[in-house]
Formats: C-alpha cells, sequence, structure tokens
C-alpha cells in the first residue's frame, strides 16, 4: 500500500484528545480525525482543532463504541494515511488493533518522539517496560501508533463541518448498564508532591499512618498496584506505574514499596524520590534520593511529626 | 463449544539485562506463564464448568516456549488442551504478528465462540495483542473485562472503566481481555500438575498456517538504555527514628523540596 503524507487520529468516543492532535501536528500539517461514538464526542474533536472529521454516526442504543472498531479501520485503510495515531487506552486498543491487523502493521506503543523523514516516520518508544529505548523507521504503508489521548482542548481554530460515514457496528455486545463509580478520579499528574504506598502496610486500617504524612506533607495519596489491585484499600486510579499513572511530581515517597521496574517506570520523571523500607537490600534504595531504611510504622509517625515541627 | 485462552510463556523484563548499546539481553531471565494470564485461565475454566465447553490454552512465539515445564505449567491451570506454534522465525514478533497467527489457529480450532485474553503481558506490557486478534478475526473487542459468565444466548460481561463498571450481554463471538484482578487464579495443585501430564498439546507448524504476511516493516535505526536518573542515593539509618526523620526533612528543606 502506499502510504500518503497525512496522519489520521482515530477516536473511541473519548473528547480528550489534545495529546493525538500535538502528536498529529509534528507529523503533518493537516490532521483527519475518524471518530465512533456520539455527535457530541465528534463536535469536541472539531473544537480540539482538526482539519477534517468523519463521524460514523449516531451509536443505536446500547452499542458499545467497540463495536465501530472494523467500521473505523475500513475508513482509515480507504485514506492511507502515512500514520493513524488512537489512544493507547480502553477501546483505543480496540481501534488500534482493528486497524494494525487490516493494514497487517505493527502497533507501535510506549512512543518518546515522532518524527517524519521524507515519506517515512520515525518512532522511538521505550520497550519491554521501559529498560531499553529503540528507534524504528516505519516502511511499506501506515504507521500505527498509541499514545497517551491528552485533555480535553478549549475550543481553537475554525471549525469544520462533522462529515457522517455510514457504518456497519458489530451487533454481538449490547451494553445493559452502568453503575459509576463513587469518587470522582483523581488528578495525580498535578500534584506536586505524591506519598505512595505498597505492600510493606500490614492492614487497611494502618492507611491512616500514610494519609496523615500526606497531610502533614501536603501531598496526594497514591500505592503500588497490589494495594490498589490485589486488596482493593485504594483507588485503581491512584496505582503509579505501567498499568497506572505516570507521574513527575517534585517530591515523591515511596513507602514499603520494593521498587519493581513496572512501579517505578511511573516515577522515572520525579525530582526527588525518597524512599523509606525495611529492607536494606530494597531494589528502591538503588533508585532513590533519599531513603531510610527502617519499619514504617515508626518511621511514617515520626516523619509527620518532624513535618509538624517549626524548621 | 471451544473457549480458547492466548497466553504468554515470557520472562520478567526486571530480570533482563540491558546491554550500554540499549540491546537488552534475556538469557538469564527465566520466562513463566505471563503475570496475568492464570486470571484468564481462571475465568476461562469458571464459565466453562458452566456450560460444559472445553477451555484450550494457546500459545505462539519462538521455539523456547516449548518445553516440558511450559506446557505442565500452561495444563495444570484448568485447560483441557493446549497448542502451541512455536518458531523461531518468531523471534522478536511484533503484536500484529503474533495475533496473526493466533487468529489462525483459533480459526482452526474451529468451534471457538469466546477468546479470553489477560490485561497485558510482563515482558511488552503493551495490552494489544488480543484487541488486534478481535480485528484480525473480525469479532468484537472488549478489554478490561472483570467478569464473564453464561447468559441466555451469550455471555453476561462486566468491564472496569475510569467512569465505573459497564455491564454488557455478548451474543457473538468475541475476545475479551481481562483486569489482573478479575479473579483470582487457582494454585495448581499435586494433581492438577500429575493430570498436565495426560493431556493432549497440539504442536502447529507455521508453514502449515496461513499467516498473512507483513505489510508493513520497522527498521530499526538505534537502541539506547535509557539514562538511569542520577539519584542521590543518601541512605539513613531509621533505626533511631525521631533522629531519622529529623535528618531527612532537614535535608529536603535544604533542598527546597519541602
Ligand atoms: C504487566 C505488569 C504490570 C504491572 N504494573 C504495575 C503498576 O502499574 N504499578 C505497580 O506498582 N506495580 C505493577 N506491577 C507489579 C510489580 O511488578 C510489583 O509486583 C509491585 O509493584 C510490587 O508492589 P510493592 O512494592 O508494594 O510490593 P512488594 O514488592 O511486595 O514490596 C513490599 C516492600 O515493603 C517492604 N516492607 C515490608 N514491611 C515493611 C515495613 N514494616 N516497613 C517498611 N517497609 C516494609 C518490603 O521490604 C518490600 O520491599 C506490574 C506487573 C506486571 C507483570
Ligand atoms: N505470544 C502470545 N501468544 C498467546 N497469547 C499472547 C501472546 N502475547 C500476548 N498474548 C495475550 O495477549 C495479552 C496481552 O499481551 P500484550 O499485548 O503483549 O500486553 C496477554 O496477556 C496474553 O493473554
Amino acid at each position: 500500500m502506499n502510504a500518503s503524507s497525512q496522519t489520521w487520529i482515530v477516536v473511541a468516543d473519548d473528547p480528550a484528545v489534545s495529546g493525538l492532535v500535538v502528536a498529529a501536528r509534528i507529523l503533518s500539517a493537516e490532521v483527519t480525525a475518524v471518530v465512533a461514538g456520539r455527535r457530541a464526542t465528534a463536535e469536541s474533536v472539531v473544537a480540539a482543532g482538526v482539519d477534517r472529521v468523519l463521524w460514523l454516526g449516531e451509536p443505536a442504543e446500547g452499542t458499545p463504541v467497540e463495536a465501530y472498531a472494523p467500521d473505523v479501520a475500513r475508513t482509515v485503510a480507504a485514506g492511507a494515511p502515512g500514520a493513524v495515531l488512537g489512544s493507547s487506552e480502553g477501546a483505543g486498543r480496540v481501534m488500534l488493533g482493528a486497524i494494525a491487523a487490516l493494514l497487517q502493521a505493527p502497533g507501535l506503543s510506549g512512543v518518546t518522539a515522532l518524527e517524519r523523514d521524507g515519506n517515512q516516520i520515525g518512532v522511538t518508544r521505550s520497550v519491554f517496560g521501559g529498560i531499553a529505548e529503540r528507534r524504528d523507521l516505519v516502511t511499506g504503508g501506515t504507521a500505527v501508533i498509541a499514545l497517551a489521548g491528552g485533555e480535553i482542548s478549549d475550543p481553537t481554530g475554525l471549525a469544520v463541518p462533522v462529515e457522517e460515514v455510514t457504518a456497519n457496528a458489530l451487533t454481538t455486545g449490547r451494553l445493559t448498564g452502568l453503575r459509576p463509580k463513587e469518587k470522582a478520579p483523581v488528578n495525580l499528574r498535578a500534584a506536586r508532591t505524591v506519598v505512595a504506598v505498597g505492600r510493606g502496610l500490614k492492614a487497611k486500617d494502618d492507611l491512616a499512618l500514610i494519609t496523615d504524612l500526606a497531610d502533614a506533607i501536603g501531598g496526594e495519596l497514591a500505592c503500588s498496584r497490589p494495594l490498589a489491585e490485589g486488596v482493593h484499600w485504594i483507588a485503581k486510579d491512584r496505582n503509579i506505574g505501567i498499568s497506572g499513572q505516570q507521574i513527575a511530581p517534585e517530591l515523591y515517597v515511596a513507602i514499603g514499596i520494593s521498587g519493581q521496574l513496572q512501579h517505578m517506570v511511573g516515577v522515572r520523571d520525579a525530582d526527588v524520590i525518597v524512599a523509606v523500607n525495611s529492607d536494606k537490600d530494597a531494589l528502591i534504595f538503588k533508585q532513590c534520593d533519599y531513603g531510610i531504611v527502617g519499619d514504617l510504622y515508626t518511621v511514617v509517625p515520626a516523619l509527620t511529626a518532624a513535618l509538624a515541627a517549626k524548621p | 463449544m471451544t473457549i480458547v485462552v492466548a497466553y504468554k510463556w515470557a520472562p520478567n523484563p526486571q530480570d533482563a539485562a540491558v546491554r550500554s548499546e540499549g540491546t537488552v539481553d534475556f538469557t538469564r531471565a527465566k520466562s513463566t506463564i505471563s503475570e496475568y494470564d492464570p486470571v484468564a485461565f481462571e475465568l476461562a475454566r469458571r464459565v466453562a464448568d458452566s456450560t460444559g465447553a472445553q477451555v484450550v490454552g494457546v500459545t505462539v512465539g519462538d521455539a523456547s516456549i516449548d518445553t516440558s515445564l511450559a506446557r505442565k505449567a500452561a495444563l495444570s491451570r484448568g485447560l483441557d488442551r493446549l497448542v502451541i506454534v512455536a518458531d523461531d522465525r518468531l523471534v522478536g514478533a511484533d503484536s500484529t504478528r503474533l495475533a496473526a497467527v493466533l487468529a489462525t489457529v483459533v480459526r482452526r480450532i474451529g468451534d471457538v465462540d469466546l477468546v479470553l485474553a489477560g490485561e497485558s503481558s510482563v515482558d511488552v506490557t503493551e495490552g494489544q495483542v488480543a484487541m488486534t486478534l478481535a480485528g484480525q478475526l473480525g469479532w468484537l473487542g472488549l478489554n478490561a473485562v472483570s467478569s464473564v459468565s453464561a447468559s441466555d444466548g451469550g455471555y453476561a460481561v462486566e468491564r472496569d472503566v475510569p467512569s465505573g463498571t459497564v455491564s454488557m450481554v455478548v451474543t457473538g463471538p468475541a475476545v475479551l481481555a481481562t483486569t489482573a484482578d478479575a479473579v483470582l487464579p487457582r494454585v495448581p495443585g499435586m494433581k492438577d500438575i500429575l493430570g498436565a501430564a495426560k493431556k493432549p498439546v497440539e504442536v502447529l507448524s507455521l508453514d502449515a498456517l496461513d499467516v498473512p504476511s507483513a505489510q508493513v516493516t520497522l527498521t530499526t535505526l538505534s537502541t539506547s538504555r535509557p539514562a538511569a536518573g542520577n539519584r542521590q542515593r543518601v541512605i539513613i539509618d531509621g533505626s533511631d527514628p525521631t533522629a531519622a526523620a529529623a535528618e531527612l526533612v532537614g535535608a529536603l528543606r535544604a533542598a527546597k523540596v519541602l
């Protein structure tokens, strides 16, 4: 297939596309969006400042956005863009998977830099959970790229019309209900200080120790994955790591966290990392700025007290 | 009916060595069933026990994934049989290649109405292969699946998404990638391990499968090792917690972090 110099983005009913648009503009002056989902989402994508919006039409009641993946793939394949960008979260993966399969093109994740070299796309990405980086040239067709979607944009530029494209969504899945989360999602990326706790904590009731410290230091609470998904002591959106949030606070305090790769990639860009761990050989002591070797049950209350004391 | 579980035999990059020029050496990292794939085994078994379906494990990769240890590790986790494609032409295969091979295997098995997969693999961690497999098969693909059970004419599915828990009914063939904590997988006992040796294993040759060829290729221009980050590594003895806390808070204040 002869891919053009255009860049397309695919949107799975999620209006938070600023990251996709910014990345697409690195590769091409003109950006086309294919939007599956509600008309309101297509309108938000217009507002995010793309040059053309192809919308697959209002979903019938109960149709999940994932049912449009084959339509999204066919629409993208017909346009034969040089690159197509989609969200690495949720239904974004389904859209990218359908596109990658139809085009028989590798899906590229963990992208840290994109460049255009004539009619070819260069992609730098971190691989194997972030232990190494690789720069590849994509040849023979479309570069299929997964990225963080970004935020919802304020309206910019000229409003282009929403062009409706006929779709033929799969009918094998039907939505029957939604139980909303009790708490609104937290934005840990906005926090200057984050205090995270791991499996060193022995009981859910002991969380008070950690929240007291977080309050004293003026930080948000976070955790390693086992605390969010093994025991459910802390909400999943506070999990730091490759499957959770990647953050860059000024100060990150890791308490009772061993420092394994999948967690630490989430705080690689923190300015200062502090660790409290009872095991002097814990991996995290090689990856921190300050570490206290000790029992969190005595060290954390002492830290909270020391913060309360005037300098 | 058949439920396929796509699972990976893979090493943890935590145990790999990264050479200074950025290439990765996995020789000292031992492979296991990828961390979250047992969740898919367990879910598949529970659904199959309620419907009478059989559970077939499918894994594809390079020649090293087919060992007796690897077979037993999979077969002791509730599978009825195993289908393996192990070929060194798949060394370093990308998610689309793996999905293309998996799709031909699923089609060949025939009466499959459900493919279950893990959240993401331990070595690649992209959460992509299963969704590309759905694309390849033209089936509905859903990720973040926290529950699956048989219901009238199909499956009742729950998904854990940022806004909450979505419930769905799936009435046609689908590929479902589970959450990491959808169920607690059973730990294989002695009986399961002994029973594993008696279960059928089919090894398919890559040449016997009609796998579409890659249209887009990657040429690696360079590799690198990410900067380890110049952390100061000031380690304080916490045996006197009050003194240690004062020292740390003092240091953070001096560094103007507090
Ligand atoms: C595909 C994949 C994705 C993953 N994604 C993530 C992710 O996004 N985020 C994540 O966090 N993990 C993730 N993981 C899991 C990760 O590999 C680790 O298993 C996890 O981070 C370990 O959590 P932990 O450090 O809290 O627990 P452990 O490794 O069990 O460490 C607990 C630590 O607490 C210390 N400790 C015990 N008692 C005390 C005490 N009284 N006082 C002080 N210290 C004490 C121990 O010395 C130990 O170092 C992922 C794994 C895989 C395979
Ligand atoms: N080589 C493979 N063979 C079979 N299933 C796989 C393979 N690679 C990945 N999978 C499945 O796809 C899931 C996601 O993998 P990944 O996209 O690599 O994160 C895994 O948890 C497995 O269930």
